[in-house]
């Protein structure tokens, strides 16, 4: 169960993004929330992946209340929630080769082992060639970034997957061979999925349920 | 022009280049800053070790000589040879210039770093010390340092350090912080990094090559803080030959119409100080990442 | 939803484009080939949707038509941008000298509708400041006369006369697009060029731009749109030209490519059931570096159909550039 409560976030306290903001999440579940760019749905996404600190309000992961964000969130709890961010380019270090791009929360986690063979693992699922794991985010093109992109957010196999407009930046094969990888990732480990976006075709071809903006959260005034 | 090795299946093109000719001019620009620079170091490395010439070798009978065949750059006023004054002048401000430069980028990048990571109130409290610093001229703070000591090459190295670290930190803390709001900062901290994890392995690498580019752009500053230290008379003692202390104490000839003896040392401090900076300057354009993105795909 | 294709071929093409070619020289002699022997017409009234993914090269075709390439690329071919009267005002834009460029193309003969408006409109003017500026400088208006051609301009490309004096960062992206669109119609170009001009706006917004765009073709402007958003060519764009890998694969009537018969070119067949709206399964496998292209067709590797026909390069021919193209239907 992912449970967001009564949630108000922005960037500064007297004039947060929206209010009120409520959602909940049954496990193994994938809910698309659609709304306009500009709405604050991306923020939304940041609390509940654990990496921004709201204003008020309750966020209660698999039956615990979070009491942290960021740094001082219990790591077990960061790392339950994979993220995917709208730009491949901004969302990867650029001097980390893809490969390592991949097993940097492996190292980070001190689980550095594994990682030749889950880094394998997963190029092979989001469709990632061998060579192109030894280049550096400058020699390769959006699609195949957000590929790794999505491969780092599955290597520590969280029980929650945000996808903040994953798809917004790329063309139409592109999105549905990444699509196809969170799919078959959550019917392999039955991950719950939050999926934030404007493309209502999309969301409703991905989705159990898709929601309106509108429908949980107050615009700021 | 025709390339026929990649295009086989394609009839043979005609390909027309669309390059700039600004680039050629670059080119020649940083070549001579690297061979100047390079000339210099050779210099003040290989000249003391192998010429085993005395600098300090005075001739009163040859006093205030110009510049000649035997003395290039002239004599100065006890008759020392100006060239090999010069050369184990340039080789202090160099090592002191270099010395203070590395010493500031550490301190500086230490001090930014940790500013930018912890924020809050300790970022608050370190940037404004060094606000406060820098409200101080750095000649000031400096004099006020090596007057605390007596004179020697130490204290001087120790008094441009302490004086430039400064606007190295501020560089540093700024670069951090914009880094520090970047999605793939948030992917680090979601994948479960610790806060000195990702200030390590991410934020700090990133903002190395800028930190270098402070350092190297500091050397020639540092060296002619050095300089004017000691023709002040603060900085080394004056019969230790340094590019400052030689225009110090040629000052008094330059009134009698004697030019040398202050054109030489002034020449060999801005020349090598300008190859430094040539040379940073094509460094930064290879850093900058609009650069990287120049092939468009 | 999809516009009338019945556009009545004009004498001339605004735009016409042959064999076009771009490289860029790489370290070690190696070179990339961005663009391969495109070649197409636009004729005025007509949109050209150009699409493909990200890094086929549409991009750098677009960078090479307005003389914006880096140093290190080389061109071959022709792309020649014809007059209103005689033949003998052709411009070629591969070989123009770049004040010829400044001067009397960009802005004047070809307007950009940029890919991020935000960033393409200064950020210390107000868009009544940067309207003004673009009129003095490209139709000479006196001073006098601004202010009614400033809302003339913006008029033209929808922007509500009173945000003129708003900053760009006070804009919603939908109306940055607008600004930066009346911005791109001033100089009174017969061809527009729109480069990726709806991402990352939302699905109502995309929809919006991509229909204004179309009413500036329909005014009689030629417009040639480089997007990997399908849906936004399908609403606007009287034909449609598929690349892949650098080459342009299928050049074909949009309403036959995304109605019936539908794609004939095996690529083009999977990008368009790609789409959440149809099959959503994805073409399998990565499309091949630009600097190490297969000697055949670049699209065999991932192509069902393939044969070992494919390794000779299939050329364009009747639209589609494929060994094994579905056969147009023929009433």
């Amino acid at each position: 169960m992912l449970d967001l409560h009564a949630v108000t976030a922005g960037y500064d306290r007297r004039a947060p993004v929206f209010r009120d903001a409520s959602l909940t999440l049954a496990p193994g579940e994938s809910v698309g929330l659609l709304g306009p760019s500009g709405c604050g749905k991306s923020t939304l996404a940041r609390v509940a992946a654990l990496l921004h600190r709201p204003d008020s309000g309750r966020l209660t992961l698999d039956g615990e209340e979070v009491r942290g964000w960021r740094h001082r969130a219990p790591r077990r709890l960061r790392t339950a929630v994979g993220v995917v961010f709208q730009q491949p380019r901004l969302s990867a270090d650029p001097r980390l080769t893809l490969h390592d791009l991949i097993a940097e929360p492996l190292r980070a986690t001190g689980r550095r082992t594994e990682a030749p063979d889950r880094v394998a693992e997963l190029a092979a699922a989001v469709g990632l060639t061998g060579d192109l794991l030894t280049r550096r985010p400058h020699e390769v093109s959006d699609g195949q970034l957000q590929r790794a992109c999505l491969a780092r957010a599955l290597v520590l196999r969280p029980r929650w997957l945000v996808c903040d407009e994953m798809t917004a930046m790329l063309d139409a094969s592109t999105t549905a061979a990444l699509v196809a990888a969170v799919e078959e990732y959550r019917t392999a480990h039955g991950a719950g999925l939050l999926a934030v976006g404007h493309d209502r075709v999309l969301l409703e071809r991905w989705c159990d349920r898709t929601l309106e903006w509108t429908d949980c959260a107050k615009p700021a005034a | 022009m025709a390339d026929l090795t990649l295009t086989k299946d394609a009839p043979s093109r005609t390909w027309r280049s669309h390059g700039r000719t600004r680039r050629s001019t670059r080119t020649v620009r940083v070549a001579a800053s690297a061979v100047i620079a390079a000339a210099t170091v050779l210099a003040v490395l290989i000249v003391p070790p192998v010429v085993q010439l005395d600098e300090q070798a005075i001739d009163l009978a040859l006093k205030l000589r110009p510049p000649s065949l035997a003395h290039p750059f002239g004599t100065d006023d006890v008759g020392r040879d100006l060239l090999l004054r010069c050369v184990y002048g340039l080789r202090v401000s160099l090592l002191v210039g270099l010395v203070a430069a590395l010493v500031a980028t550490v301190i500086g990048t230490a001090v930014g770093a940790a500013a930018a990571a912890f924020g809050g109130w300790t970022d608050r409290i370190v940037m404004r010390l060094v606000d406060t610093f820098s409200s101080v001229p750095h000649l000031l703070l400096g004099i006020f340092i090596v007057a605390m000591f007596r004179p020697g090459v130490w204290p001087v190295i120790v008094s441009v350090a302490l004086t430039h670290w400064l606007s190295t930190a501020r560089i540093v803390r700024s670069e951090v912080l914009s880094l520090r709001s970047r999605p793939f900062v948030d992917a680090a901290v979601s994948g479960g990094a610790s806060r000195w994890r990702v200030t390590a392995r991410h934020l700090l690498p990133a903002v190395l090559p800028q930190a270098g580019l402070a350092a190297v752009l500091m050397v020639p500053h540092a060296m002619w803080h050095e300089s004017a230290l000691s023709f002040l008379g603060l900085g080394l003692p004056t019969h230790q030959a340094s590019l400052g202390t030689l225009v110090q104490t040629a000052r008094g000839s330059l009134l009698a119409g004697d030019w040398w003896p202050t054109l030489f040392p002034g020449l060999f401090l801005i020349v090598p100080t300008l190859a430094i900076a040539g040379l940073a300057g094509a460094w930064r354009e290879r850093i900058n990442p609009r650069r990287r993105s120049e092939l468009m795909l | 939803m999809t516009p009338a294709t019945t556009v009545p071929p004009s004498a001339t093409p605004v735009l016409s484009v042959r064999d076009l070619s771009v490289r860029f020289r790489m370290r070690g002699g190696r070179h990339i080939a961005a663009v391969t022997g495109a070649s197409f017409d636009l004729a005025a009234g007509q949109c050209l949707a150009l699409v493909g993914e990200s890094g086929c090269g549409k991009s750098v075709l677009a960078s090479a038509l307005l003389g914006l390439l880096p140093g290190n690329a080389q061109t071959a071919g022709t792309a020649l941008l014809h007059g209103e009267a005689a033949a003998d005002d052709a411009v070629d834009l591969l070989t123009a000298s770049e004040r010829t460029l400044a001067r009397t193309v960009r802005g004047r003969r070809i307007g950009l509708v940029p890919q991020s408006p935000a960033a393409h409109l200064t950020p210390v003017r107000t868009v009544r400041g940067q309207l003004a500026e673009t009129l003095r400088e490209l139709n000479r208006t006196p001073r006098s006369a601004l202010p009614a051609a400033v809302r003339a301009a913006a008029d033209r490309a929808a922007f509500p006369a009173e945000l003129l004096d708003r900053y760009p960062h006070e804009l919603s992206g939908g109306l940055a697009q607008r600004a930066a669109t009346a911005l791109a119609l001033v100089g009174g170009a017969p061809l527009l060029l729109a480069d990726e001009p709806t991402t990352g706006l939302d699905r109502d917004l995309v929809d919006r731009t991509a229909d204004e765009l179309r009413r500036h073709a329909d005014d009689g402007r030629a417009l040639l749109m480089i997007t990997h958003d399908l849906a936004a060519a399908q609403r606007i764009a009287d034909r449609v030209a598929v690349m892949y890998a650098g080459r342009i694969v299928e050049l074909t009537d949009a309403a036959g490519f995304f109605g019936t018969p539908g794609p004939r070119h095996p690529y083009a067949r999977g990008l368009l059931a790609a789409l959440p709206e149809r099959d959503f399964r994805p073409i399998p496998g990565l499309p091949p570096e630009l600097g190490d292209l297969p000697g055949g067709c670049a699209f065999a590797p991932r192509c069902p159909r393939a044969t070992d026909r494919c390794a000779s390069a299939p050329v364009l021919a009747d639209g589609v550039a494929c060994h094994h193209a579905e056969e147009p239907v023929r009433a």
